[in-house]
């Protein structure tokens, strides 16, 4: 599996929101534990729409939360 | 693990082993006569009773231990992994209706085709299931 171009803050998000769980992540985006578990793996690329939702979820604009990797162009 | 991939994982093991039994069964002997074609029959009732029991009992068994899951609707990524299991099926499953195409342009028994097509639906239901578990493991 081909790595992403991007990498994510999620985990360090949700352990400042109050140590959040996975699943209480998905359930706020409307997606699975997994799916979320995946994301921060970065083994799933989620859609821009997931990717607004989350960054909402943490009141955050959606750059604080996945970054783009300059190398991987 | 979720909901769907526990499925997906009964769904594998019981079309192995009920396929997998009928294939090792079947009484290659008599495929070419129309006896064969009665013999397919006979063992596609066992078959089909084992792989919808065990998929139900299965679905039963997760959705009463985990209820919330069981009835959680499928997100974006559990779509993607479906639809690309469901495509890479596909290419099996043309191979396998070529593979009759040839079958009958060498006119052979009614028995081949049969067991041809049920081969054919199996390795396109081994491809689909085993790919989505794959990605489900593995992610994409």
């Amino acid at each position: 599996m081909a790595r992403l171009p991007f990498t994510n803050d999620i985990r360090t998000l949700r352990f400042l929101a109050g140590e959040m769980t996975q699943g209480d992540l998905g359930d706020q985006v409307g997606v699975t534990r997994q799916t979320i578990a995946a994301i921060e793996q970065g083994k799933y690329s989620p859609s821009l729409e997931v990717a607004f939702r989350i960054a909402r979820v943490f009141g955050k604009p959606l750059e604080t939360v996945f970054q783009w990797e300059d190398s991987k162009d | 693990m979720s909901f769907n991939e526990k499925i997906h994982w009964a769904a594998f093991v019981a079309i192995v082993s009920a396929f997998g039994w009928y294939f090792l069964s079947y009484p290659w002997q008599i495929v070419g006569r129309r006896a064969g074609v009665a013999a397919a029959a006979d063992m596609l009732l066992p078959v089909t009773v084992i792989i919808i029991g065990a998929m139900s009992l299965t679905a039963a068994f997760f959705a009463i231990r985990a209820p919330k899951e069981a009835h959680l609707k499928d997100d974006e990524r559990e779509r993607t992994i479906h639809m690309r299991g469901t495509h890479l099926a596909y290419y099996p499953l043309v191979l396998g209706v070529w593979a009759n195409l040839f079958a009958i342009f060498y006119q052979l028994s009614a028995a081949v085709h049969l067991n041809l097509l049920i081969a054919t639906v199996v390795v396109a239901e081994l491809v689909r299931v085993g790919s989505q578990l794959y990605f489900y493991r593995r992610g994409y």
